[in-house]
């Protein structure tokens, strides 16, 4: 068995029907394809395009959330919390690289103090994966043990046989009952994927012997700390927590910008761009990975495509080798 | 849901002002409840917010001893804290906390305590003496070295004057060169060489140095000439901050989430960190 597009379609116009959300790969604008919420299911595009321009996190840590708002009379404050509850959410043609970063970041979440607006989300989001087909020269998942099948954050594999059907891979039971019937015993051979670009454990080593060095001052000085690699990377999670309108709201936030860690008094730990790229490649292959067991990459690739400079973590790791 | 970035709100009970731009309230739960059950440790942090405006971190400068309310101290330079200035006795604040680390102040029993200080780093050291002067048995001779710019920019100078009457308390005040007053009687000069000149025994001591980055800097070698050892020397570090445990990623020195894993380190754990605060 496998699922054809007209059935996925249909299945996404009856969630939608039903009152749930459909994040999915959409045409955009001509040549510009990106996971955006669907308002039908003939939106739904799942051929023609290597990977959304953004990432899937939004459906469990929005770039803009209230974390709870509040009424202010004069000397009395009244704090309003609303009963936090997410609309059911089906990813529909996730890519492995964006399905993988939910689990990466769980324990993050969750260290000591529980974050239940990310733990209540990733309960009610089912993600649906999209094996991929091909690689650009930007793409390095299998660098950091993922893979174009890999099933990681994934509840279904979806692989594309070429005639408008899909071969169904079932990963957890979340999404049996939505994709049971169609599910195959065997599924298709991947595609190899990119070739393996670096060894993890040789990037850790490095990071951990140049933490001074003049290699952050050669490499990334050009940095222009516009964000975009945070922007569009499925694992970066830094936040900010302002007020706006009667609201305490957390807003992303980016390692980039220079008043990430400025401090009141003028003094700012980080303080030119490379210090700052240093802290991003610091975090994503040696940090969290001491912190949580878990390299906080993908492989995606996004940050490099994205780059108005050509830097990204696949640029400044070329440097390394190349250093 | 249990939203761990929700607040108590706080009723602010006195406020008092010490400098031109520096000002410290106590607080108190306005939920009976929270205020029976809560508790803190020397050393500890809070995340304070002025509804409408923001949350700023600082550090929980009351000691722990102190029950029902909770007191904090802020130098007005930007949103949150030009509105928290603004604050009236009755108003309302919010607080998230008890966050970090927390002195040693156990291991600290039978030593010796120096406490070194600059501006406005005297409150996250206040707690500290307040908890070691009503525990008076517990700790050996007590020196205190604070210094400011100016006589003005002194914090909690009424407070020096208190625990100067304790016994085997040994307060030293000092300006920097050109920030004292025709009425100033206490040392010119800056923290470092200050309590160098005055030659504190450093025998079975701990001191507690926190203060501007240049005031650190200097200080070390002074404690360090006087012999002691770099796990017999504590600071607290105060990077940025916004969520406070954990999660927003900003204030880590290398691997070390200052919000978790701080904000309180021994010169020995810092000198294993990057410089990266």
């Amino acid at each position: 068995m496998s699922i054809s597009l007209q059935s996925l379609i249909t299945m996404v116009d009856s969630w939608l029907g039903e009152g749930k959300r459909v994040l999915g790969p959409k045409l955009v604008k001509p040549d510009f394809v990106q996971y955006a919420w669907l308002g039908a299911g003939s939106e739904l595009q799942l051929e023609g395009f290597l990977r959304p321009a953004n990432s899937i996190k939004e459906v469990v840590f929005p770039r803009h959330e209230t974390l709870y708002r509040y009424r202010v009379d004069g000397k009395t404050v009244q704090l309003l919390e609303e009963d936090f509850k997410p609309v059911e959410t089906l990813v529909l043609g996730a890519r492995p690289c964006d399905a993988a970063a939910l689990p990466i970041l769980d324990p993050l979440f969750n260290w000591d103090f529980r974050d239940e607006f990310w733990n209540l989300r990733r309960k009610a989001v089912t993600v649906v994966t999209l094996a991929c087909q091909s690689w650009d020269e930007q793409c390095f998942c299998t660098s950091v043990g993922l893979g174009p099948d890999a099933a990681r954050g994934s509840d279904v594999l979806l692989y594309p046989l070429g005639n408008g059907h899909f071969a169904v891979r079932l990963i957890t039971d979340k999404a049996a009952a939505l994709f049971g019937s169609y599910a195959d015993e065997d599924h298709p051979d991947p595609s190899p994927g990119p070739p393996v670009k670096f060894a993890p454990d040789a990037v850790k080593e490095f990071l951990q012997a140049n933490f001074e060095s003049s290699f952050w001052q050669e490499n990334t000085l050009r940095c222009l700390g516009c964000g975009a690699c945070a922007y569009y990377c499925p694992t970066c999670h830094c936040f900010d927590i302002i007020d706006e309108k009667s609201s305490r709201v957390r807003n992303w936030d980016a390692c980039q910008f220079a008043l990430f860690t400025l401090h009141a008094s003028g003094h700012n730990p980080r303080k030119t761009q490379p210090e700052r790229q240093r802290q991003r490649l610091q975090h994503k292959f040696r940090i969290y990975p001491e912190k949580f067991g878990e390299i906080l990459c993908t492989g995606c690739g996004n940050c490099t495509r994205n780059c108005p400079v050509g830097l990204g973590v696949l640029n400044v790791l070329k440097a390394v080798q190349h250093g | 849901m249990d939203n761990v970035y929700r607040p108590y709100l706080m009723k602010v009970l006195e406020v008092r002002q010490h400098t031109p731009d520096v000002k410290s309230m106590r607080v108190a739960f306005q939920d009976e409840d929270v205020a029976a059950r809560f508790s803190f440790r020397v050393g500890q942090f809070g995340i304070f917010s002025a509804f409408g405006y923001g949350e700023s971190t600082f550090n929980i400068c009351s000691s722990s001893n102190w029950r029902g309310y909770l007191e904090f101290c802020f130098r007005k330079t930007g949103r949150v804290t030009e509105a928290l200035w603004d604050t009236e006795v009755g108003d309302t604040i919010g607080f998230r906390g008890p966050y970090g680390n927390w002195y040693p102040m156990e291991a600290w029993e039978r030593k010796n305590l120096i406490f070194l200080g600059g501006g406005i780093a005297m409150p996250p050291i206040r707690c500290a003496i307040w908890y070691a002067l009503e525990n008076r048995q517990r700790y050996g001779d007590i020196t205190i070295v604070y210094g400011a710019r100016t006589v003005k920019d002194l914090v909690f100078a009424d407070e020096l004057d208190e625990w100067e009457k304790h016994e085997r308390v040994r307060v030293i005040r000092c300006v920097d060169p050109g920030g004292e007053t025709p009425e100033w009687k206490g040392e010119i000069g800056f923290v470092p060489h200050v309590f160098e000149r005055a030659n504190v025994p450093a025998d079975n001591s701990v001191a507690l140095v926190i203060g501007p980055p240049v005031m650190i800097k200097f200080t070390l070698p002074v404690l360090d000439r006087m012999g002691l050892r770099a796990c017999d020397i504590y600071t607290s570090l105060e990077n940025r901050m916004k969520c406070g445990i954990g999660k927003c990623g900003r204030c880590n020195a290398g691997d070390c989430y200052i919000c978790k894993e701080g904000p309180v380190f021994s010169l020995e754990q810092l000198q294993k960190l990057p410089q990266d605060y």
